[in-house]
């Protein structure tokens, strides 16, 4: 059950994306960067598995429920895979404001890409204001979205927190 | 060669890795490919999206509810805490409504008999399904509900689908007993229009904003903000007199608010005309002979019209020939 935890937190984060939550129309690339973050989070706690496959095959099921272009989430789940993997790779600093940092240079560049991908695919400048407002708001949100996912897998944030991030005691 | 300083190179990085490695290129190439199918709207990627909208359909159903329900108290919230000025705004309103239901009558009255004068052809009834928005399958690109009316119910791709207060969208997609709603601001939405008293054509167009752009207008039309926005009809595939919003914005930037909130829906209904250029839209090949005639509810036909309609698309059917599935 343990090693299903990641996959199944962020298939929970991807249902609720489709939730009508009656967001305005701003917000609608928030709820979808958080299933990226939770990606890139798993991949990023030491101990935690999401293989890049599931990550595949979360993204492929946001993009369903979407209606959006197949694939899009999908890429930017495995980007996030990608990259989470390789700043996982930074545990020995255990800087929780690494990791912020980390994520907030990450998701501006995936805002980029995914704007232009999204352009390209559109044939069409797409506006820019939702994916900046939802990456700025997904930067807000990191320690919140890490620490909630250090909870669940751990039933607790302290120990978990202080043998994992050095910086947080 | 000198090892280079950052955290993320200082430590050993692991040797090349090959079914890793390949794996994940052969993610990677997945996505693109996707990609590219999902552009050009590939047949197989339509219908396995139908599928798994199909089989998620009654776990999103399920998912909607806490969210809905809250998003209902949030509202009732509200107003309760203006609900003296709702009262008084509602009085207010109720006057001037009594004054219209009585012109109503008189122009309905008249209508009637310049209608037997001229001996027309009654309009066909429009019948409707009233359904639930299960997910608000809205993204960056895409601003779509799923309802969860489908196929079963008599649904075809191309209807139009209101609410009380408008135009929403026209379904998309169809599964058996899932529908995804294309919403009137979808980058993808082209609705053409009439505008104001003099019914200028015009073209709303969904740029994925909350109001539409009105493009296509004639030279030198003349608009005003505040004018109502209503379908024309002319694409074949929706019927003539729907409302759509009012215009917004100035001269060479005029735009649309649409009537119906769109960023919190929750029951619309969707309206089975039957158009001849459905054939385009959605088969019967594809309806697999289940076309809303075809699946009509067997239940006692009650007389319905639709909400949203302009009297032109909203005449009064007579009560046979009147069917509405609710759910």
């Amino acid at each position: 059950m343990t090693s299903l935890l990641p996959a199944l937190s962020v298939l929970f984060a991807v249902v609720a994306t489709a939730v009508p939550w009656g967001l305005p129309a701003d917000a609608t690339f928030i709820l979808p960067l958080v299933v990226v973050m939770m990606v890139f989070c798993w991949r990023t706690i030491p101990g935690a598995a999401l293989h890049p496959a599931g990550a595949v095959g979360l993204g492929l099921l946001a993009d369903l429920m979407s209606g959006g272009p197949l694939g899009y989430w999908a890429l930017m789940c495995l980007i996030a895979a990608t990259v989470g993997r390789r700043a996982g790779s930074l545990k020995e600093s255990r800087q929780v404001g690494l990791y912020w940092l980390i994520w907030t240079v990450f998701v501006s560049l995936l805002g980029v890409l995914g704007w232009l991908l999204a352009s390209l695919y559109y044939f069409r400048w797409i506006d820019w204001w939702p994916i900046a407002f939802g990456a700025a708001a997904s930067v807000a949100l990191f320690p919140i979205v890490l620490y909630g996912l250090l909870w669940v897998r751990h039933g607790r944030i302290g120990h978990a927190r202080d043998t994992i991030f050095r910086g947080a005691s | 060669m000198r090892e280079r300083g950052s955290p993320l190179f200082r430590r050993h990085r692991p040797s090349w890795n090959a079914p890793v490695e390949l794996l994940s290129f052969g993610l990677y190439f997945l996505c693109a490919v996707l990609l590219v199918l999902s552009r050009i709207g590939h047949g197989a990627i339509n219908e396995a999206r139908n599928g798994l909208v199909d089989l998620s359909g009654p776990m999103l159903e399920l998912a909607s509810v806490p969210a809905i329900e809250a998003r209902r108290a949030m509202d009732r919230a509200k107003l309760y805490m203006a609900a003296f000025d709702e009262v008084d705004r509602l009085k207010k309103e109720n006057e001037e409504l009594r004054q219209w239901e009585w012109r109503t009558k008189l122009l309905e009255r008249k209508v009637a008999q310049l209608r037997s004068l001229l001996n027309a052809v009654e309009e066909p009834a429009l019948v409707y399904a009233t359904g639930r928005v299960i997910a608000d399958a809205r993204g960056p690109f895409v601003r779509s509900a799923l309802i969860n009316l489908g196929r079963k119910d008599g649904l075809r791709v191309g209807y139009a689908v209101i609410n009380g207060d408008g135009l929403v969208g026209r379904t998309v997609d169809a599964g058996g007993s899932v529908a995804r709603v294309l919403l009137l601001n979808d980058l993808n939405s082209r609705i053409p229009v009439l505008v104001g008293p003099a019914g200028v054509r015009g073209l709303a167009s969904g740029d994925n904003s909350a109001e539409l752009q009105l493009d296509f207008l004639p030279a030198g039309a003349t608009l005003y903000a505040g004018d109502e926005v209503y379908t024309s009809g002319s694409d074949g595939v929706l019927p003539r007199g729907l409302r759509v919003g009012v215009v917004t914005g100035s001269a060479g930037a005029y735009r649309v608010r649409p009537y119906a909130e769109l960023n919190s829906l929750d029951a619309v209904s969707v309206l089975f005309f039957d158009a001849p250029a459905l054939a385009r839209t959605d088969p019967p090949a594809a309806a697999d002979g289940m076309g809303a005639l075809s699946a009509a509810p067997a239940q006692e036909p009650k007389a319905a019209t639709a909400s949203a309609g302009l009297p032109i698309a909203a005449v009064a059917p007579p009560a046979g020939e009147q069917a509405q599935a609710e759910r």
